[in-house]
């Protein structure tokens, strides 16, 4: 019984906790800006305007059915394994000591510099930090073969809504949460250790500035069928909601681009930065959606395991042949 | 009428409560139940030696700093006709007695843990005592700069952990609580009217240092009571004057009150409820041997005794390797900017010293901490890191210090940090005062885990 309240409170909270992207403001702030897009950019009508946010088509989607269920069945999967997961505390400890073995590093080395300068910059560091560190895990999700099966299903989406966010394969979603706590720690323990006790956060409701601006230039449009668009100048720096659609076309040409998630500047750097296109020429999803099954349950949450088991298991078999390649020709050798 | 008789049982029954909710919350009187006593008496309860010892111990830390061993002899010894030089009255709290004969006698050199003490260089318990008496006749203040000893500190949490814990924990918790030790059928010595067990439970909450009201005190109010503050929390009988027998509190439970006063832990409450709850089981006894079933449940309430007060000196030797990593920042600070690096080591010396006395106490309790003491010891070493990278490794022959090089600073610190691991893991510690991990706690929680788990 308890474990059923904690998981209402669970859901109720990606609602109401500030720190959670579809925090109900931010999912309001993200309809007024769709809302001033088309009107002022796209010329439509109020009317027109709100007719095409709030799509039937796309929030009834099957597609969009199945980033629902996703959502409430991750949510109960993350409940109940996060307590097992590493907590960022306990990373944070064994660098903490681990910083007390260099014999370059001093603890407390720099804890003269006047707190506002302190907060700024682990403000924008963990900022940095965070942010990179999705960049570049999302870039291997991409890449690595062996990872490509669990990020398929977020990509499996014919249609994005903010709830997309949520279809994640569950050992996706542990991967994030580790990630989390891996940089947390890391900001965190080296902070604490230069800086001493002055270092915090410059928050807005008890999330970083930079996160809180992000949320409230609507994060929630990424995942949207609302294409807005910056200048290419700014498509350099900040990631554009059309930026990120387009990451999510079937076009060959757009495949592994724009892996970033609020800063552009590191596509911009490892070379897959691609500057947005009018959303109405992208179609979504993979493998053209031919698979019906890209909306099955079942077929979503097991199909990345089988598909990762075979992938080990034909490596297993090449290692296998190159051990065994120089005692089979022997064997022949000797034969004749 | 009829409503009147009504309102007037109720009035009897609701003050009998109540009555005995205070009764409850102090420690004694406890009736006489020795068979065949036919003396004057009605209170069983006498720990008047232990609190003499109380006074002895706080009078001969406040002459550490004077150097005149023979003084510190004296009180060590309980010689006769000794003034109290601490706690005497302050302001509005006045002190009932003035020699510790008003008290009662004894003396801390008997009482003395009496095996072996690993962390200062294997001498036996009143060995380490006089060692360090000695050697705080040889320098000025009762600090010697060249090892970084702060003797003031080093004798008074030792001897609080060898004397008071030891002879509580192991001896009339311990030992005198065992079957056929000092059997409840029979007055503890000839002639007392008290009974064995009773006398051996008493013994041990005089040695605890609570006042006997503790428990119908706050934290905070026990507190300042030690701090001589607060006149009305002591004065239980009001009679104007504190008595030290039973109106003080001293030693480790004015240590408990530190912690309790956080908030987090109530270890002041806890111990003094399970003294007072042990005893009740003694008096109901009546004055026979303890059946299993008493028996059990006293143990049980002994049990919660030694663990409890176990933890409060880890939470001393938690708090003070924080206090002493804090130090190292602030030398260090100093010693970049070539300032004057003469206050900020005393102070330095003076909580690696408290750190070090408790940790030594700690030792003397009734389980062997095996491998705990060893890492404790070694971590914190035998004395402290000295400014010009040298460190107290050892004791020759003739007690005479032995210096070789210290530990690195940064692994020293790191070593306060695993002595605080080191309390909480093994421990349990909880108040954990002067967490130097405290601010990577607070800043984590308050980063929380944002969309972590989702796909941006």
């Amino acid at each position: 019984m308890e474990i059923f309240f904690d998981y209402l409170s669970n859901i109720s909270d990606q609602f109401i906790d500030p720190k959670k992207r579809i925090f109900f403001i931010y999912i309001l702030i993200s309809i007024l800006i769709a809302s001033l897009w088309f009107i002022f950019i796209k010329k439509l009508t109020l009317l027109e305007s709100l007719r095409t946010i709030f799509d039937k088509k796309i929030f009834f989607s099957k597609s969009a059915k199945s980033d629902y269920k996703i959502f409430f069945i991750n949510q109960l999967i993350m409940m109940l394994t996060s307590p097992f997961l590493v907590a960022q505390l306990t990373i944070a400890t064994a660098l903490y000591y681990y910083f007390h073995t260099l014999d370059w590093l001093n603890s407390g080395m720099f804890n003269q510099l006047p707190v506002n300068y302190v907060i700024l910059l682990f403000t924008v560091f963990q900022f940095v930090l965070d942010d990179f560190s999705k960049f570049i895990i999302h870039r291997w999700m991409h890449k690595w073969p062996i990872l490509w099966p669990l990020h398929k299903v977020h990509h499996s989406a014919s249609v994005l809504t903010p709830m997309t966010v949520f279809r994640t394969h569950p050992i996706e979603g542990i991967i994030f949460s580790l990630r989390s706590s891996f940089t947390q720690a890391i900001s965190i323990s080296s902070f604490i250790f230069l800086f001493g006790s002055s270092v915090d956060l410059y928050t807005i409701l008890g999330v970083n500035i930079f996160v809180f601006l992000f949320n409230i230039f609507g994060s929630n449009l990424r995942h949207s069928h609302i294409g807005i668009r910056y200048w290419r100048w700014l498509e350099h720096i900040l990631i554009s909601p059309a930026q990120h659609q387009l990451h999510h076309s079937i076009a060959v040409k757009h495949y592994d681009k724009n892996f970033g998630s609020t800063l552009a500047i590191w596509d911009w750097i490892f070379g897959s930065l691609h500057h947005s296109v009018e959303f109405e020429t992208l179609k979504l999803g993979i493998n053209n959606n031919k698979y019906e099954k890209n909306y099955d349950l079942k077929y979503l949450y097991f199909q990345p395991i089988n598909e990762i088991n075979d992938y080990i298991v034909s490596k297993l078999k090449k290692v296998k042949n190159i051990i065994m390649k120089p005692f089979l020709k022997g064997k022949y050798l000797n034969e004749s | 009428m009829k409503e009147f008789s009504k309102l007037l049982i109720l009035f009897l029954l609701v003050s009998s409560f109540s009555n005995n909710a205070i009764a409850n919350s102090v420690y004694g009187p406890f009736p006489i139940t020795l068979q065949g006593y036919t003396g004057d008496k009605t209170n069983s309860v006498k720990y008047t030696g232990q609190m003499a010892r109380h006074i002895l111990h706080d009078s001969l830390k406040s002459i550490v700093k004077t150097g005149d061993v023979e003084k510190m002899m004296a009180y060590y010894n309980g010689e006769e006709k000794l003034q109290i030089l601490a706690p005497k009255s302050k302001d509005d709290f006045v002190i009932k007695q003035t020699m510790v004969s008003d008290v009662g006698s004894g003396n801390l050199s008997g009482k003395m843990y009496k095996g072996a003490i690993p962390g200062w260089g294997n001498l036996t318990g009143p060995e380490v005592i006089e060692h360090m008496i000695n050697k705080a006749g040889e320098v000025s203040g009762g600090f010697d700069p060249d090892t970084g000893f702060d003797y003031t500190q080093l004798i008074s949490k030792f001897a609080m952990g060898a004397v008071f814990y030891n002879q509580a924990a192991n001896n009339y918790l311990g030992k005198k609580m065992e079957i056929g030790q000092k059997p409840n059928s029979k007055p503890y010595k000839e002639g007392a009217y008290y009974t064995g067990k009773e006398h051996s439970w008493d013994e041990a909450f005089g040695y605890w240092g609570s006042a006997a009201h503790g428990l119908s005190l706050t934290a905070e109010q026990s507190y300042n009571v030690t701090k001589r503050k607060d006149m009305a929390s002591a004065d239980y009988n009001s009679d104007g004057v504190v008595d030290l027998y039973n109106e003080y509190t001293f030693a480790h439970a004015y240590y408990a009150s530190s912690y309790d006063k956080g908030g987090k832990t109530n270890y002041l409450a806890t111990i003094n409820q399970a003294f007072i709850d042990g005893r009740k089981i003694i008096a109901d006894a009546n004055g026979r041997n303890l059946n299993f079933d008493e028996r059990t449940k006293l143990l049980n309430q002994r049990d919660i005794i030694r663990d409890n007060w176990q933890k409060v000196i880890a939470e001393s030797v938690f708090k003070y390797a924080g206090s002493t990593y804090k130090d190292i920042v602030a030398l260090e600070t100093i010693i970049k900017a070539n300032g004057d690096t003469s206050d900020a080591f005393r102070t330095y010396a003076k909580h690696w010293g408290e750190l070090k006395g408790f940790a030594l106490a700690l030792q003397c309790g009734p389980e062997n901490l095996g491998e705990t003491a060893v890492k404790l010891n070694r971590m914190m070493g035998l004395g402290p890191v000295l400014l010009n990278a040298s460190q107290v490794v050892g004791i020759d022959s003739n007690g005479n210090f032995i210096k070789d090089q210290a530990q690195d600073w940064n692994e020293f610190k790191l070593h306060m940090l695993k002595i605080q691991k080191l309390m909480v893991d093994e421990f349990g510690v909880i108040a954990k005062s002067k967490d130097q991990l405290s601010e990577m706690t607070a800043l984590a929680g308050s980063m929380g885990n944002s969309d972590s788990a989702e796909n941006d």
